[in-house]
Parts: structure tokens; C-alpha cells; sequence
């Protein structure tokens, strides 16, 4: 089975191991067949998101308060109130640093993990012990994450903290203040972030790897490639597919950020770790601000379609080149 | 949601039968270094687990001794009144059948809709099918909160609110968009040589589907079955929001109101984490399982 | 406001109490509160199915306790039953709104008072106006008119003036707990005037001891800025503040004073700078621990620590010389719009506030509405009950300093954080707070 990240441009492209097209005998049965098998998805994606999301196009478009009250027609005032507010710009800055934490350090730190585990310790201790290592590095993913907050609740509180028992003991006399400090809040929350990430990387790094034909390695250490060098040159660029996948479903999971805040720090202190995700819910809960919490929420789903399209171009082009270059 | 997905993209030969051309003992390798590594590699896991190991301590401590000693004091007891009064409290029975059949429903069904969706656009190679693609994923990209308020008032219509119907029916169709996504690319590489030899013998699209197709996705089908049934577990907000009796609620949220009351018992809260999670391990145990198996086992080289 | 007053049952052993009898219900509706279309006669002629009761309240609390009292008095006397649904206070605070636009509402319930809260329901139709009803049972005069005021809001969703929306059953207030023995041992008299109060902080300092237990995270740093601005305010502040009835200014006056003191006590180190990244809950356990001598907080509160506080004795006072105190009646029962059988539900709040209830209220700590503290035994819960009959009689209530506009929760307390942290001067973090507040103001009145 080939590999190929999907992409948008043809999610089909199979890099096909014969170019040259054989006129096909037996004609496969016409595609008009293959729409029935389109409805049932179609319908529901129709029903349950599509709808719905005209919906809250709608609702940004008034001055509403949610429940029974009246809805007021105000045209696109919401998206101009929405340009000189602070918090709104302040959400989408920490946006950037949310995709540090959740996109780069992670898929950095994923590559290392994967080949030291597939490489080193898979080939040289055991595939066994690779496997259940993978296991520990992926389990906060699948943790609730109301738990995570609890928990991580516990490691920074300043006074109780784990952290700072631990810092105490090693003679710091006023440890930080993690939770409570607008500079130290973030960094805390992208740690948080950066340690659920990690597994996610990881597992699909280390199932790429296994793509890897081995015999180009050896072919490289006939040569006397170090690892380092047999990483960069060989690793890396087999890996690419891979390392889209995750950057993109990672950088949007990134943008949608919620539950995370939500349970660490309800985007304080001083409103130092608020996301557009985050500012939505208090729009939509806290203010009853129905109207202009749906012109937050729609202006996140084009960052997010933005971002999406040209991180897939990106990868198209990547592939083009790769194609040519063969 | 934190997002995790599979490497079912590929998700690769099997690790521990290393196809590896008979000379694996590379005779560079110093056999010191690899226990330095690996030596590494375990403290960076015990790292990764001990806020899991925080919890499980504090899960059997009373809440006195929490009281004085903290949570990193070592517990004195062995303290179960949490996790009974957990169970009783929250009715953990009810809720946790609740969360299983959601879970399981919705991941079914995504995992259904998505191997539909996806034979039309990776076999099928129906037109258009690059804009199909775009907007089973970009559905899937979509804040929650854009869909909350609609979709309460849409359920609250046909009569689905408070029902895990309408958990299953919004998680089948929302996972069922990234599902698509990715085994419409998985299928797209899909070898002709097979699809075209059922063509010759006649076959409809039906059998196709189910006797060429199926048996190879197989593996993919299972993993992304797995991961649509820990996110669907795991999910909270539109069930909190949804789901408004005691009844049809599921573990998070119930775990959630042990929280919202004031009466926070650290003890009680830690065994419900606890409870609430051990599900959601088990799969992923078996789901490690599978994933060391390897996800090509119908590959075609 | 996201206070939950969720007081823990007190094990308070029998009590012979004997309530001054508050006006049970003395007639029959007659009236179509707010759309009901049902008409029922007194009492005796009504005749109910199920109504189903939506509540949040732990099973322990006193008020779950008053209203299963009420619950066996009510099916008694009337012949229906009661179906509690129990629900979550975070899940009602999200999707009430939501929820009450259908038809599978209950027919009475739990909800929080104030404006961003009752007052927002009120305002978005979903509540059924309760004047004839308040009318016919006597509400109005058994309950103080400083309760009142959380019962009523008006088109805007502003409490104090307006329709009945929802019936109080209990009260809360701030006050200040402290630990008699940490006086004790450093040698520090207990407090009766605000000077007084300030040197005994100063003598904790200087024994090396952080006197407040304090949480900027939540609410209660925000509920000490209030207790000082109050310090300096009278009751046309708070009119003004809370119901907009006259101007607030940020730059002088009550909130500038009041500001200027919370900052003195950081600098004087009375609150530990890391409380701003404590929860109400640390605060609560630091204090039950034993490492704070002082914590000014609800009465919410009362019930836990009476429990859980076994290394020393809890005292309780009035924050010192203050005639105004952040406080106010509990949250509100109140009837959806949707709701089926409105008389019945009417007729249950009734009883709520009928002496059975109240009585359990009273004995188990839980500030009954209309009450008699002096009946009460246990020592703590008198003091307490005593000190709450003395603000509602002095109309001391001067509800929360988060409530006046919706979103400012989340305002108060980065307010505080910045305080705590030094990260603002308390003119800039006032001049943030009032620009939110007017716009805030300006959007629920001057559209």
C-alpha cells in the first residue's frame, strides 16, 4: 500500500506504479453508480454541519440574546466591532503561540522519538519495548481531558504544587507562580498542551518509518553514512507525507483549541491565555452575546479554511516536485 | 477535542517482523550508546506518566489526609470510599452504558459512512470529487461552538434533544468527515489490477465494495474505529449542552457535575477520573494491539 | 454569578425549632401569572399530576434538605408528586438558554440570581412573570424587601425593579472567618473596628504570617475589593453600581477608595502574591489546614467549615464597621415560560416557604428568608443566622461586585490578578473595569 498523504488537489493521485495507462479492457462499471454511495454521507454532512453552520452565518449577521429574544438584523456591524476588539486580536496572537505548543514542538520532538525508538531501540533492544514506550508517550491522548486539567491543576498550583514542592526541596525560595502570572500562564498552558500532543506524532511518525524501504539505509551505511547523516538524508524526505498530515491536523486543532483552556486557566490570568474557541464560549454563555460570538466563531472557520488550503498547496507543490524529480 | 489519528494512512509493516535484509547487527553500532538511549527514552516516559501516577495516589487517599498532607504525600491507606461514593453518586452504571453505546454507535456508524463516502470518491472516482473531498474536510475542521446553538435547536425539532441519539448522530457524522478524508486517499491508491479483475467477472459495486474492497481496508476500518470511539467517549461539550437528564448522561459529564459542586471531595474526584478513563485504556490497549500488527495486512506490494 | 452556594449539611443533632410562622400560603391562585392559562383555585381545590423540579444543590446542602421537606408537605396537601431532576450547575449555566426554548422543561427549578443570570432568562421571555401569584400567596410581605430585589427584573433583564420572575428561599452574605487559636497563640486580640482589623493583619505580618487566604483565580479576591469598596460606599452607590439608578464614577469615590485600600493590603503583604493563581477551592482547603488565620468569604462556606475544621475553633464576624455587606437572597425558583403546570409549581414554591422548610433551613445553617435565629442551638450556626438577620435588617445587602453586567465576572477577576500581580496601577486596572462597565451599562439600558 502506498503512502501518499492525501491531498486535496487529488486526494486520489496514486503515485501509480504504471504510468503508462493501458487502455483498460472491461470497462469498470460506469461512475454514475458510485453517487448512491455518496447520499447517506452526503445527507448527514448536509443535516448535521452544513446546516447548521449557515445557521450561525445567520445568527452573526444580528444582535441576539439567545432564547426567545428578538433577533436584530444588523447587517455586518458585529465583524467591525469585532475589528477594534482587543480581546479578539489578543485571542488570535495566542493562537500562534497554541500552534507552537501543539504543531511544531510536538512533530519536532515526534521525529527524534520515532526514529530513536524505531531505529535504536526497536532494531537493538526490541520491538516489544519500542511499542510499549509508544504506548506511555501516546496515553494522555486518550485521557479526558477534564481529568488533564485537574491533574496539571495540581502540578502548578503555586502554594501545593508538585512543581514547586519539587523546586522548594531543590532550595528555590519563592518558586513562580505558574497559573497566576500573565508571563508564566502561557508557557505553563503550551507545556500542558505540548506533553498531550507528543503521542500523537509519534505513533504516525513511527508507522512511516515502517514504510521506509531498509535497503536504502543499508545502501547508505555501505557508504559509511553515520545515523545523523542517514537521518537527515534518508528519514526526513521519506517522511515528508506524514509530516503534512500532522501539521495540518494539528495546526487546525491548534486553531480550535478549547477544552484545554477551559480547564487550566479560563483564559486568565488577566486574560493572557484566551482563544477565539474560548472567547466564542464566553460570548455565547457569559455575555449572551449570541450574535457576535457566531462573527467570532465564522471568522475562526475561515482562518482555519485559510490555513488548510495552504498548507495542502504547500504539500501539492512539495509532491509536484518530488514527481519531477524522479 | 485534541486531535489524534492514525498512521492509517499507512500504518505499516509490522515492526516486529523486521523485513530487514539479514544483516541487522550493523557492525557499527557501539552497543553502550543504545542502553544510554534507551535509558533516555524511559526517563522521558516516566515523565509522561506521572501526572497519571499523581492521580492514581491521590485516588485512594481520604480526604483528611489530603486535607493535611497534599497531594504529593505518599497515601497512609488504602481509601475505596471515592470510588464508591462515586459510583453512587453519579450512578456510574447508568452513565457509563450510556457513554458505551453512544460511543460505540457513533463510531460504527462514522466509521460506515466514512468507507461509503470514501469507495465513491477513492474507487469510484466520481467527479468532482477533489471538491468532495475539501468539504468532508473542512467539516470536519469546524469549531463545535458554530454548530452548538443550531444543532440543540434542530434536535429539540424532531424530538432528539436529551436523547444519545443525537450524541451518536452529530459524532458519526463529524468523525465520519475526517474518516472520509482519509480513507478516500487510502482507497485512491487502491490497485486497479483487483478492481478491474472483479469488473470482468461481473461483480456490482455492492460485491466489489464488500468482497475487494472491505477484506483490505479492513485494519484502517478497525483503527479508526477505535479512535471515533475514544473521541466520541471523551467528548464534552456538546453532550454537556445536549443532554440534560440524569438519565442520558454520559461519564464525562457526570464527572463534571462532581466538580461543579461545591463539595469537591479530591479523593471522590480522582476515583472518578480513574473510572472514567479505564475504558477509554482498555481500547487503547487493543488498539495498541492492532497498531503493532500492522495496518497493511492486506497491502499489496 | 457563578457563586454556588452549595452549603454542606451540618450534623446539628435534633433542634427544637419553632419558627416564627412565615405566611404559608394563604390563598389560592387565581391569577394567569405571566400566561399560564390555567386557573387554579386555593389550595385545597388544586389539583396536580408530576411536576418535575430541576435543581443543582448537593444532596447534604441545607437548601436540598429544606426543599425535601417541602416536597413531603407539598405531595401531603395537594396529592401530587414531585419529580426532582437533578442537574449540574455548569450545565445550566450553559444551556438554560437553550433548553428552556423547548417543551421538555420542568415545571419549576433552580436558577442563579442576579442580571447576567435570572435576569437574562427573565429578559429573553423564558421565565413566566410570578406577580399573581405573589400576590395571592403574600410573597411580598414575608419576604424582606432587600431580598426582593433578586426576585424581580425588568424588560432589560435588571434586577430590583420590574415583573416577579423567580422566589427566593434562602439568603448568603460575606463574611469574615478566622482562626481563634492562630489569634491566640500570637497574641492577638480578635477584631471589632476596621483600625483594629488592620493592626491585627499588621501583627500577623509581623509574626511572618500571611493573614488572608485569598484566590485570584475566582471569585473571592473580587469579593474582598467589593467588602472595601463598601467600606467607603452607602446604599446610593450600591443603587447606582447594581441598578444603574444614578452615575458610577471609576475615579474617585467608593471604587477608587476602596481600590486604593486592597492595594495598601498587598503592599502591606496581607494576601500571599501568589493567590493569583488559586481557586476558591485552595483558598477553602488552606484555610480549613490551619495555614491562614483569616478568610473573608460566603457563607457558603459555613457548612464545610463547620465540618471540616477540627485543629481549631472557627470564629465568624461582620466584616468590621461595615454597614454594607456583598450578599444577597440565594438563588431563585423560578417557572419557564414553557412551563406545563404553572399553578401547581406556584403553589410548590409556596411551601418552599412555608415554615417546615425554613425551620430545616434555619437548623441546618442554611439562612432561612423569614426566620428567627434566636431558636437555633448550635453555637456557629446562631452566630451565623444572627449576624445575617442583622444585615437583612439593617438593609446591608449589596449583592456582588460581578453582577451588575454581563462578562464582568471575568473582569473582576483579571482586575484582581492585575492587583496581585502588580502588572497594572489601580487607576489603569480601574480605568479597564469602567470602560467595560459603561459599555456594559450602556448596552443593557441606553440602546
Amino acid at each position: 500500500m502506498s503512502n501518499a498523504a492525501p491531498s486535496i488537489i487529488d486526494p486520489t493521485a496514486a503515485p501509480a506504479p504504471s504510468r503508462g495507462r493501458a487502455p483498460t479492457p472491461g470497462r469498470r462499471p460506469s461512475t454514475r453508480v458510485y453517487w448512491l454511495y455518496l447520499l447517506p454521507g452526503g445527507i448527514a454532512l448536509t443535516v448535521v454541519i452544513i446546516v447548521p453552520f449557515a445557521m450561525n452565518l445567520w445568527y452573526s449577521l444580528h444582535k441576539w440574546k439567545g432564547g426567545l429574544a428578538p433577533m436584530r438584523w444588523i447587517g455586518f456591524d458585529n465583524y467591525v466591532d469585532l475589528m477594534s476588539d482587543d480581546a479578539f486580536w489578543r485571542s488570535f496572537q495566542n493562537s500562534l503561540w497554541m500552534i507552537v505548543a501543539m504543531v511544531i514542538v510536538p512533530t519536532l520532538i515526534g521525529i527524534v522519538l520515532a526514529a530513536v525508538l524505531f531505529d535504536v531501540v526497536g532494531k537493538n533492544i526490541g520491538t516489544r519495548t519500542a511499542s510499549f514506550l509508544r504506548a506511555v508517550y501516546y496515553l494522555p491522548q486518550i485521557l479526558p481531558i477534564a481529568v488533564a486539567g485537574i491533574v496539571w491543576n495540581w502540578i502548578f498550583n503555586a502554594e501545593t504544587g508538585a512543581l514547586n514542592e519539587i523546586l522548594r526541596s531543590l532550595g528555590v525560595t519563592d518558586p513562580p507562580n505558574w497559573l497566576g502570572v500573565p508571563g508564566l500562564a502561557l508557557p505553563a498552558v503550551m507545556i500542558v498542551l505540548v506533553w498531550i500532543q507528543i503521542g500523537y506524532p509519534t505513533v504516525i511518525f513511527m508507522s512511516a518509518l515502517q514504510r521506509v524501504d531498509p535497503e536504502l539505509y543499508e545502501a547508505a551505511e555501505i557508504d559509511g553514512a553515520g545515523w545523523y547523516r542517514r537521518f537527515r538524508a534518508i528519514t526526513i524526505p521519506q517522511i515528508r507525507p506524514e509530516t503534512f498530515v500532522i501539521t495540518l491536523t494539528c495546526t487546525i486543532a491548534a486553531l480550535k483549541v478549547f477544552a484545554p483552556i477551559y480547564v487550566l486557566t479560563r483564559g486568565g490570568p488577566e486574560g493572557s491565555t484566551l482563544v477565539p474557541s474560548y472567547y466564542t464560549f464566553l460570548n455565547f454563555f457569559d455575555k449572551s452575546k449570541i450574535g457576535y460570538g457566531a462573527a467570532v466563531a465564522t471568522v475562526l472557520t475561515f482562518v482555519i479554511i485559510v490555513v488548510a488550503v495552504v498548507i495542502q498547496s504547500l504539500q501539492a507543490r512539495a509532491e509536484r516536485r518530488e514527481e519531477e524529480g524522479r | 477535542m485534541t486531535t489524534a489519528t492514525t498512521g492509517a494512512t499507512g500504518a505499516a509493516a509490522r515492526p516486529d517482523t523486521p523485513r530487514v535484509v539479514g544483516r541487522t547487527r550493523d557492525r557499527h553500532h557501539r552497543g553502550a550508546w543504545r542502553w544510554v538511549i534507551l535509558a533516555l527514552c524511559i526517563v522521558f516516559a516516566i515523565g509522561m506518566i506521572a501526572p497519571f501516577l499523581l492521580m492514581v495516589m491521590n485516588a485512594f487517599k481520604s480526604p483528611a489526609s489530603y486535607s493535611s498532607g497534599g497531594p504529593l504525600q505518599l497515601p497512609t491507606e488504602l481509601y475505596t470510599e471515592g470510588l464508591v461514593k462515586f459510583w453512587n453518586a453519579t450512578n456510574f452504571p447508568v452513565k457509563l452504558w450510556n457513554s458505551i453505546w453512544t460511543s460505540a454507535l457513533a463510531a460504527l456508524f462514522g466509521v460506515l459512512l466514512s468507507l461509503l463516502t470514501a469507495f465513491a470518491i477513492g474507487v469510484g472516482r466520481i467527479r468532482g470529487r477533489m471538491w468532495i473531498v475539501l468539504v468532508f474536510l473542512l467539516a470536519n475542521m469546524l469549531p463545535q461552538e458554530v454548530l452548538l446553538y443550531p444543532l440543540y435547536t434542530m434536535a429539540q425539532q424532531v424530538g432528539l434533544n436529551n436523547s444519545g441519539w443525537a450524541i451518536v448522530i452529530i459524532f458519526a457524522v463529524i468523525q465520519c468527515a475526517f474518516g472520509t478524508y482519509l480513507l478516500a486517499s487510502v482507497l485512491g491508491t487502491f490497485p486497479k489490477a483487483l478492481l478491474e479483475a472483479a469488473a470482468l467477472d461481473g461483480a456490482t459495486t455492492w460485491r466489489i465494495l464488500w468482497q475487494v474492497v472491505y477484506p483490505i481496508v479492513r485494519p484502517t476500518l478497525s483503527v479508526l474505529l477505535i479512535f471515533f470511539f475514544i473521541w466520541t467517549w471523551n467528548e464534552f461539550f456538546i453532550p454537556l449542552v445536549m443532554l440534560t437528564t440524569p438519565d442520558s448522561q454520559t461519564v464525562p459529564i457526570a464527572l463534571a457535575s462532581l466538580q461543579g459542586d461545591r463539595m469537591l471531595d479530591v479523593p471522590t474526584l480522582n476515583a472518578g477520573a480513574l473510572l472514567s478513563l479505564l475504558p477509554t485504556l482498555v481500547f487503547f490497549l487493543i488498539f495498541q494491539r492492532t497498531l503493532t500488527r500492522g495496518v497493511t495486512a492486506g497491502a499489496v506490494k | 454569578m457563578r457563586i454556588r452556594s452549595a452549603l454542606s449539611a451540618v450534623a446539628v443533632g435534633a433542634l427544637a425549632v419553632t419558627m416564627a410562622a412565615c405566611g404559608s400560603g394563604n390563598g389560592g391562585s387565581t391569577g394567569d401569572g405571566g400566561g399560564s392559562d390555567a386557573s387554579g383555585g386555593a389550595d385545597g381545590e388544586l389539583s396536580c399530576g408530576e411536576i418535575t423540579f430541576w435543581h443543582y444543590e448537593g444532596d447534604d446542602s441545607a437548601m436540598n434538605q429544606s426543599w425535601l421537606v417541602a416536597i413531603d408537605e407539598w405531595e401531603a396537601a395537594i396529592g401530587g408528586t414531585v419529580k426532582v431532576e437533578k442537574q449540574t450547575f455548569e450545565q445550566l449555566q450553559k444551556n438554560a438558554k437553550i433548553v428552556l426554548t423547548g417543551d421538555d422543561v420542568p415545571d419549576v427549578m433552580e436558577y442563579n440570581k442576579g442580571n447576567g443570570t435570572a435576569g437574562q432568562l427573565a429578559s429573553q421571555g423564558l421565565l413566566t412573570e410570578l406577580d399573581d401569584y405573589a400576590a395571592d400567596y403574600g410573597w411580598d410581605s414575608v419576604l424582606p424587601s432587600s431580598i426582593q430585589t433578586t426576585a424581580r427584573y425588568d424588560e432589560d433583564g435588571l434586577m430590583g425593579s420590574g415583573p416577579w420572575f423567580g422566589v427566593p428561599t434562602y439568603g448568603e452574605y460575606v463574611t469574615v472567618y478566622y482562626n481563634e487559636e492562630m489569634f491566640a497563640d500570637n497574641g492577638i486580640e480578635v477584631p471589632t473596628t476596621f483600625a483594629e482589623l488592620e493592626a491585627a493583619l499588621d501583627a500577623f505580618v509581623a509574626a511572618g504570617i500571611t493573614p488572608l487566604a485569598e484566590a485570584g483565580a475566582e471569585y473571592p479576591m473580587g469579593q474582598l475589593w467589593y467588602q472595601l469598596v463598601l467600606h467607603h460606599a452607602d446604599r446610593d452607590f450600591v443603587d447606582a453600581f447594581q441598578l444603574f439608578d444614578g452615575d458610577v464614577d471609576f475615579t474617585s469615590g467608593p471604587l477608587k477608595e476602596g481600590t486604593d485600600t486592597l492595594q495598601g493590603w498587598i503592599d502591606k503583604g496581607y494576601i500571599n502574591p501568589n493567590a493569583s493563581g488559586l481557586t476558591a477551592e485552595d483558598m477553602g482547603v488552606a484555610f480549613i489546614a490551619g495555614k491562614y488565620p483569616v478568610m473573608v468569604s460566603g457563607s457558603w462556606w459555613f457548612g464545610r467549615l463547620n465540618a471540616e475544621i477540627s485543629d481549631f475553633t472557627l470564629g465568624q464576624m461582620i466584616f468590621p464597621e461595615n454597614s454594607l455587606n456583598a450578599g444577597s437572597s440565594g438563588n431563585l425558583l423560578v417557572i419557564p415560560t414553557n412551563a406545563k403546570e404553572k399553578d401547581c409549581a406556584a403553589s410548590f414554591i409556596d411551601t418552599a416557604l412555608a415554615q417546615g422548610a425554613q425551620n430545616k433551613l434555619a437548623e441546618l445553617g442554611g439562612l432561612p428568608v423569614a426566620g428567627d435565629a434566636s431558636v437555633i442551638t448550635d453555637e456557629n450556626v446562631k452566630v451565623l443566622t444572627q449576624n445575617w438577620d442583622a444585615i437583612v435588617a439593617d438593609d446591608g445587602l449589596a449583592f456582588y461586585p460581578d453582577w451588575p453586567v454581563a462578562g464582568f465576572y471575568d473582569q473582576v477577576v483579571s482586575f484582581g490578578q492585575s492587583l496581585l500581580n502588580g502588572s497594572k496601577t489601580p487607576d489603569q486596572a480601574l480605568d479597564t473595569l469602567g470602560t467595560f462597565y459603561q459599555e456594559g451599562r450602556a448596552d443593557i439600558t441606553g440602546e
